[in-house]
């Protein structure tokens, strides 16, 4: 295809002034050197599904929720009061727990990630386990992402494993977890896995 | 939540709010950046799908790095050319362009600098269409990369030709103003 050059001197009528004609024509040369901007597909008519960040332990309080969890918390505090010794089995059992693997960039590296029951506001508590991390020689944390198609797509958390290489940490996925594949962790400001469900 | 209206809002303003977690933010520079995106992966990448691929990784990055963004050092917009490029690099290595087979003779391949400062060129002036008005984008577009006489787009707009000058040349204008100091 050839593609015809707009004339400038058709374009920009010459009683403008000099300093404004010249102006106009770099205008004019920058969009002629841009060529035309591409057309986006549906699939990139919207933003990517990035969530507002997740700061771990700090579920999405609903108001109207708050009375209740205060109510609970006076509850469970009255319950703790006469449980002093024995059966320590309060901690919720995991209703799945997914494996992960080092990649090439850790390959030492293993974790496991505890989903517990959803709560009434959405929100995913989990408990990641990391061993054979080292800590990034950057100093950056590890962020664990849900992924779709191997894409991190939304972060879960962050943390900074020990120098042993160990971590465990409670997070929190106020997401669909339906509408994600896999996980993975990723130093901050890396896309590249260190740690992965695939 | 109450929304707030980022369109008046430069792109360090809306940087800064992303890195605050303001996915209304993100929207906005989305709408700002997304075909510049789509054109530097399409340059670097020459494959439509790759491409795609890369836009939306490069706003995985910009969502995820906007932290790093110092206004003091500069505009939003080098930044943003920044760490789009970087994503989109960090997409080709992940994904190797297939092995090209050697040619002999001189190389046809544009010069790397030429290459670079057309990308940037590039990147400015479609991120600065962004800023022109319904009515006016047209004009631009049919005159610039459909080839159309200002006669032929009177026509194919149905409006008086004076109507079509009137509107290039104030769209001209207004690209001129939205790129003041970045052409030399």
């Amino acid at each position: 295809m050839t593609e015809r050059r707009p004339d400038f001197d058709a374009l920009v009528p010459d009683d403008l002034g000099s300093s404004e004609r010249e102006r106009l024509r770099r205008v004019h040369d920058a969009l002629v050197a841009a060529g035309p901007p591409e057309e986006l597909p549906s699939r990139l008519a919207h933003a990517p599904d990035v969530q507002p960040r997740v700061v771990p332990l700090r579920p999405r309080w609903r108001p109207r929720l708050a009375l209740i969890a205060a109510a609970a918390a006076i509850s469970i505090a009255v319950f703790a009061a006469g449980f002093s010794a024995g059966d320590h089995h309060a901690t919720p059992s995991a209703v799945k727990t997914v494996t992960m693997a080092g990649s090439p960039l850790a390959q030492d590296a293993h974790a496991s990630l505890a989903l517990f029951k959803v709560d009434s506001a959405g929100n995913w508590p989990m408990k990641l386990t990391v061993s054979g991390l080292e800590p990034a020689k950057s100093g950056r944390p590890f962020e664990l992402w849900l992924t779709r198609h191997g894409k991190p797509l939304a972060l879960c958390g962050s943390f900074v494993p020990t120098r042993g290489g160990t971590a465990s940490v409670p997070m929190n996925a106020p997401y669909k977890l339906t509408e994600y594949d896999g996980w993975v962790v990723v130093e901050e400001g890396s896309m590249q896995p260190v740690l992965t469900t695939a | 939540m109450q929304r707030v209206d980022h369109t008046a809002q430069s792109d360090g303003e809306l940087i800064e709010r992303i890195a605050g977690g303001d996915r209304s933010a993100f929207e906005e520079l989305y709408g700002r950046y997304a075909r510049a995106v789509l054109g530097l992966a399409m340059r670097r990448l020459g494959d439509r799908g790759r491409a795609e691929d890369a836009t939306q990784d490069a706003f995985v990055a910009i969502w995820r790095s906007a932290r790093t963004y110092k206004p003091e050092r500069g505009a939003g917009a080098p930044w943003l050319y920044a760490v789009a490029r970087n994503a989109i690099t960090d997409g080709l290595r992940r994904t190797p362009e297939p092995a090209a087979e050697l040619q002999d003779g001189p190389g046809t391949e544009p010069d790397p600098a030429d290459q670079a400062a057309s990308a940037w060129t590039a990147w400015q002036v479609h991120r600065a269409l962004e800023v022109l008005p319904a009515h006016e984008r047209p004009v631009i577009e049919l005159a610039y990369w459909k080839g159309l006489s200002q006669s032929e787009i009177a026509k194919s707009l149905d409006l008086p030709l004076g109507t079509v000058k009137t509107r290039t040349r104030s769209a001209l204008a207004r690209l001129a103003e939205a790129l003041e100091g970045e052409l030399e």
